[in-house]
């Protein structure tokens, strides 16, 4: 017998123009390829269940789109799938589309995104005659995707050239959380991408919203020893995590993609369906909270 | 030179820009930070601790030589002539104000204050009763009641700081909380634990238990996010 169940559900935000409500928390299914298929498949079933929409996956997440693969066919109709490339040619941008159509075994690709954008010299590349773009857009016209995005944990200033530069950008995704915000400097001010964003009604979806700091240098915790999955090493407790995404949400950003590491995703699928709204001096707590955690500060017993 | 937000928050809406300022009770001079950064013409930062005084100096004070000057006095008399100050900030004091003192610095600085003056207290609510950290500043507190015989901090609600600055003639402007919770990190904890077995060394016998307590609390609590911070702005009477 089939267990028919209802999906919980965490809210949803329109995703810009693209006539997409996602969930405020996007499934980071690099977090597929650290389990085995049977843990994947169990993955993809909890995160549906706490009404996840928005999935998020790319070819260098090593098998993440294999193993996403067969739950991902079972409800293709229930997940707005996005996938991405750091092909910048138009050639190489054709055959890794279809590498990942193939290896996802689906027909489209929702959200197409030229990923981890981070020199201006590639904005060139791409957006030329023989660029990724140029192919991103024949395969939308072919149906092939849906809509065309852009990823970048790169200079503030470089995806704000981005949106100026490419008209059909969907949806951005980019760093943002309390750490960044508490710093002063345009390299930081990944606000002023999120108003950008928001003013030409594109999507946005936030990175590293759950990122501690860097991992300590690998002669002092080599790779192996590291207890999380993650490129940065996260918050890891049910408080901050649940802090962290109310935060990020708070900025107004479309969703949160969840965090690398499957261990963690759980905890933020909690978060996720219990989203409150900061209010200003709460926000401030989160980044003043953050501020401290960064920084060895001399004795300080006051704000 | 980094102003910390909740200092930002609190004068976001005061007419710095130009004005001959106060901190009242620079500890690291964020406050003198903030008034330099929102475009003070002048500021003054008084403190009765030498320590206080030389990082004031370094921070703010060294990149900005005309317009900072830093006081080492006591708060019960400023050396400031009378109706010489347009702002005047008092960041985090009151809560190392014991009650007994808070009067006659309330008069000292209404002393200073010129007509039309902005006045901003920002402060520490009283923690709430299942905050854990008020076991950490109890145990601050016994310590230095023992060994000095004062607490180390008092809590005073907003309305209690307003009542005082009204009856010398201030009048209500806001309140608005500038922190909700107040992150009390790791690194707050440990200062505090370290502040409580200082107190504890000099309180006798009872000292060697309470500097035990402190410690056991401090690593018990970690860090806590709790309780909230204020922002009173007053004025006086132009």
């Amino acid at each position: 017998m089939v267990r028919t169940r209802v999906r919980s559900r965490m809210q949803t935000r329109p995703l810009g123009t693209t006539g997409q409500d996602s969930s405020v928390v996007t499934f980071g299914a690099i977090a597929l390829n650290w389990l085995e298929q049977e843990g994947a498949d169990q993955m993809v079933e909890l995160v549906l269940d706490h009404g996840m929409n928005h999935f998020d996956v790319a070819p260098t997440y090593g098998d993440a789109e294999l193993k996403l693969g067969p739950k991902l066919r079972e409800y293709r109709e229930e997940i707005f799938l996005g996938c991405k490339t750091q092909e910048r040619s138009y050639d190489g941008a054709w055959e890794k589309l279809e590498r990942s159509l193939d290896r996802l075994g689906v027909e489209t690709i929702d959200l197409y995104q030229v990923h981890g954008l981070e020199y201006e010299d590639e904005l060139d590349e791409i957006t030329a005659d023989d660029g990724a773009l140029a192919a991103f857009r024949e395969a939308k016209d072919e149906g092939l995707i849906e809509n065309i995005g852009l990823t970048s944990h790169g200079d503030p200033s470089l995806v704000l050239d981005a949106l100026d530069r490419i008209d059909d950008l969907a949806t951005v995704m980019f760093p943002l959380n309390p750490v960044v915000d508490a710093k002063d400097g345009d390299e930081y001010d990944y606000q002023a991408v999120l108003d950008r964003a928001d003013h030409e009604d594109v999507g946005t979806l936030a990175i590293k919203a759950f990122a501690g700091g860097s991992w300590p240098p690998t002669a002092e915790l080599p790779e192996h020893r590291r207890p999380y999955a993650n490129w940065y090493e996260p918050v890891d407790t049910p408080e901050t995590i649940r802090d962290r995404l109310n935060y990020t949400l708070s900025q107004g950003v479309t969703s949160v993609v969840s965090p690398g590491d499957p261990k963690l995703v759980q905890m933020v699928l909690d978060a996720g369906d219990r989203f409150a709204e900061l209010d200003a001096a709460a926000q401030r707590a989160v980044r003043e909270d953050a501020r401290h955690d960064g920084s060895p500060v001399p004795e300080q017993l006051h704000h | 030179m980094e102003v910390p937000e909740t200092v930002t928050a609190a004068l976001a809406d005061r007419p710095v820009d130009g004005a001959h300022c106060l901190e009242a009770g620079a500890g690291a001079g964020n406050a003198t930070a903030g008034l330099i950064d929102a475009g003070a013409a002048q500021v003054v930062a008084v403190t009765n601790e030498r320590e206080h005084a030389e990082t004031v100096r370094e921070r703010v004070g060294q990149e900005h030589p005309d317009r900072v000057r830093v006081l080492e006095a006591d708060l019960h008399e400023i050396p400031l002539p009378d109706d010489s100050v347009e702002i005047i900030t008092a960041h985090a004091l009151c809560n190392v104000v014991p009650p007994a003192a808070l009067d006659a610095i309330a008069a000292e600085v209404t002393r200073v204050a010129a007509p039309g003056a902005h006045l901003i207290v920002d402060d520490y609510a009283p923690l709430p009763g299942e905050a854990a950290m008020r076991d950490l500043f109890a145990v601050e507190n016994a310590a230095a009641e023992l060994a000095v015989g004062r607490s180390a901090l008092t809590f005073y609600p907003a309305r209690v700081l307003r009542g005082i600055f009204e009856s010398y003639g201030w009048t209500h402007d806001r309140t608005e909380t500038v922190l909700d919770p107040v992150p009390w990190t790791e690194s707050h904890v440990a200062a505090h634990a370290d502040a409580a077995q200082e107190f504890a060394g000099d309180a006798g016998t009872a000292g060697n238990l309470l500097a035990e307590r402190a410690e056991d609390i401090a690593t018990t609590i970690g860090s806590e996010s709790t309780g909230e911070m204020y922002s009173l702005a007053m004025r006086l009477p132009g």
